[in-house]
């Protein structure tokens, strides 16, 4: 599959990429690589790899990252209840349990990374917010993406039937080692551009006016200039505009003060709520920048 | 013409070369990347070959904004817009279709492969400053630079760009904060101590049968930094810098930081996200504080409200200030005092030639670990040996 029906297909599965990021999705398929994506909150990070195992037909392994992270929950754990439960069980018969018998797969739970290596089926691997996960975690991740296996000691090195397809996404709240950007292809994320993100909100909700569409993709995206705590990120957009496609809405009010219920949506936090007020939100319907020092001076 | 002259191995190997003087990590195996990405890529759609050793050469986010140019300036140097003159070293020209053209003929999978040049990878090896050698290159012109050394640039004269050395040079003092123990044991004479709680919770998987104890690990810690900026009338022209320095801290360390001048208020929310409005939003917290420069109150302020139950043995206490104070002169060796009582130490950064000598500072000089000048970035690179 070549870069552009790689697009098209991810297209058909609702998610609009843009040349370059399907380029580097291409790329990362042909050398068989993981692909380090990065961006801010609400860029779309984790929705393309919903987006790839939908459009591929391929299963979706997911591994959420957070601190204190191990390797019981990444990668596998033995199943001590059911192995005690076999020894108990062979203390009643006179046969003994040998104790390969107890570490074999049968007493193994897999946990997502495993999952993914010894997966039947070519499958896409997510792991999401590598940034909350511990430096350790980092380290022993280096041996799955470099050569896509896991060594369990009791069992050996396990290797993967099919090299999986891996996604990886990272906030930027840490600085990732050098070791594990190496092994991986790199793509920033940005917010999609007026035109792209039209799209994307089309594709998602087709009934909305189209009017109504474009004018709050571009309130969004103005609103994005604003010095914000917490900038508005497509799944944001696509809320908002839900939204007014619900109350029934076919365009943007020019009354703002119609508008200030919902913008919850769009601003989550206090001191964001708090900066634009209704008057902002008129000038941003309007699309006039904020009055600045000067212009005020002019005017006087 | 010049692409005729050099091979397809060997421009790689120049923007390569380009690549890592402009701090990027490219090494063999992104080199060889960039080699199987061209010879992968159809020739009709060369032009997506930037997106695809962005890919390979890009680290983080720093990167990706300074490709654009490096890959325009060199495979589209005619399309530079505006006069750059680049002194040092320059490298030769070439079309970048002709050069993914020329390199699947040579490489493809009909004709036998062979092993990428030794001259290739001698480039790739070699220091930045090697030249390829062509007749009508232009030659580097000797070592000198006419970019300002950024080291001895006062702080008032910083660019926007700067500002990233500064970040690097705080993550460089963010490394040498050491961690320390929390709490110093006394060797025990059975060895490891058993984690009683813990191991009871661990053993709740395996049926209340305690396979996996867990042994007590000593906590270490990193320092806490606090940064106290003055923010008065005589600092006027060293605060908006000190700022910036101070926020360098605030991504590097997760430092607080606190401007004073007669009142002592918290900024470190304000210098988390970058923001061309953060001076202004700092001239309004600090707008209504009246002139002088109180420093005692405001370390009263400081270790009995904001910081009472951060200051221990493990805070640092970073002062940004000339040392003038409106207080009476024993207040600060009082407050100081009580600061240091908590454990913490305080270092006073000063951007005079010599140490504050205020009548005030005199009473306070044993209080403080140690005095560091600062007003350019090269003060703040020597202090980086003594800021641990």
């Amino acid at each position: 599959m070549d870069d552009q029906a790689l697009r098209e297909s991810l297209h058909r599965a609702g998610y609009i990429a843009d040349e370059g990021l399907a380029t580097t999705l291409w790329l990362a398929s042909e050398l068989q690589r993981p692909l380090l994506l990065e961006g801010d909150a609400g860029v779309g990070k984790t929705a393309l790899a919903l987006a790839l195992a939908k459009s591929h037909g391929r299963r979706l392994v997911r591994l959420q990252c957070h601190e204190g992270l191990d390797l019981a929950q990444a990668a596998y754990e033995w199943n001590y209840g059911r192995q005690l439960l076999a020894i108990r069980l062979h203390e009643t018969t006179t046969e003994r349990v040998a104790e390969s018998d107890l570490f074999s797969r049968e007493y193994l739970l897999e946990r997502p990374l495993l999952t993914a290596i010894s997966s039947e089926q070519p499958c896409v691997l997510l792991i999401d917010e590598i940034d909350r996960a511990d430096e350790a975690f980092e380290a022993f991740l280096l041996e799955v993406l470099a050569d896509y296996q896991i060594t369990v000691p009791e069992l050996g090195t396990l290797t993967a039937r099919h090299v999986p397809m891996v996604l990886l996404t990272s906030n930027g709240t840490r600085e990732l080692s050098d070791a594990l950007r190496r092994r991986c292809l790199y793509h920033w994320l940005d917010y999609p551009t007026l035109a792209r993100e039209i799209a994307i909100v089309r594709s998602t909700l087709p009934l909305a006016e189209s009017a109504l569409v474009e004018q709050a993709v571009a309130f969004v995206q103005r609103l994005r200039r604003e010095d914000l705590g917490k900038t508005p990120g497509v799944a944001e957009t696509l809320d908002w505009v839900r939204a007014l496609h619900r109350m029934k809405m076919a365009a943007l009010p020019d009354d703002p003060h119609a508008l200030m219920a919902t913008l919850g949506c769009l601003l989550k936090t206090r001191e964001d709520r708090f900066q634009v007020g209704p008057e902002r939100v008129r000038q941003l319907i309007e699309g006039r920048r904020s009055t600045g020092v000067a212009e005020k001076a002019g005017a006087a | 013409m010049r692409v005729a002259a050099a091979s397809p191995l060997e421009s790689i190997a120049g923007f390569a070369a380009l690549l890592r003087d402009h701090g990027l990590k490219v090494g063999i195996a992104e080199q060889q990347a960039f080699v199987q990405a061209a010879l992968l890529m159809p020739v009709e759609r060369a032009a997506k070959l930037d997106a695809a050793w962005r890919a390979i050469a890009c680290q983080d986010a720093r990167d990706w904004r300074r490709w654009p140019e490096l890959f325009e300036r060199y495979w589209h140097p005619q399309r530079l817009k505006g006069g750059i003159r680049v002194s040092g070293q320059t490298r030769p020209q070439r079309d970048l279709r002709q050069v993914v053209q020329t390199l699947q003929e040579s490489l493809g999978d009909s004709a036998p492969r062979r092993e990428p040049s030794s001259r290739a990878l001698d480039t790739a090896l070699d220091v930045p400053g090697y030249e390829l050698a062509e007749s009508d290159t232009p030659r580097a012109q000797g070592g000198a630079s006419r970019t300002e050394a950024l080291h001895d640039k006062s702080l008032s004269e910083w660019l926007p760009q700067d500002l990233a050395q500064l970040d690097l040079l705080a993550e460089r003092i963010a490394r040498r904060l050491r961690e320390r123990l929390t709490r110093r044991w006394r060797d025990h004479a059975r060895g490891a101590r058993l984690d009683v709680r813990r191991t009871l919770r661990a053993s709740l998987k395996t049926g209340g049968l305690p396979l996996a104890p867990v042994w007590r690990r000593p906590r270490r810690e990193r320092p806490r930094v606090f940064i106290l900026v003055d923010v008065s009338r005589s600092m006027e022209t060293h605060a908006q810098l000190f700022l910036r320095i101070a926020r360098a801290f605030v991504l590097a360390v997760n430092a607080r930081v606190f401007v004073f001048h007669t009142r002592l208020a918290e900024i470190t929310t304000l210098l988390q996200r970058d923001s061309a409005t953060v001076q202004e939003k700092v001239n309004a917290v600090t707008a209504g504080f009246g002139g002088g420069t109180r420093i005692a109150t405001s370390l009263a302020d400081f270790h009995g409200v904001h910081a009472r139950a951060q200051l221990n043995r493990s805070a640092r206490v970073w002062v940004l200030s000339d040392g003038f104070d409106a207080d009476e002169p024993e207040r600060l060796a009082e407050e100081l005092a009580a600061v240091r009582r908590r454990g913490a130490q305080v270092t006073w950064f000063h951007p005079s030639e010599r140490r504050p000598a205020s009548t005030a500072m005199q009473a306070a000089l044993p209080l403080i670990s140690r005095f560091v000048r600062l007003n350019s970035l090269r003060d703040l690179a020597s202090a980086a040996d003594v800021l641990h």
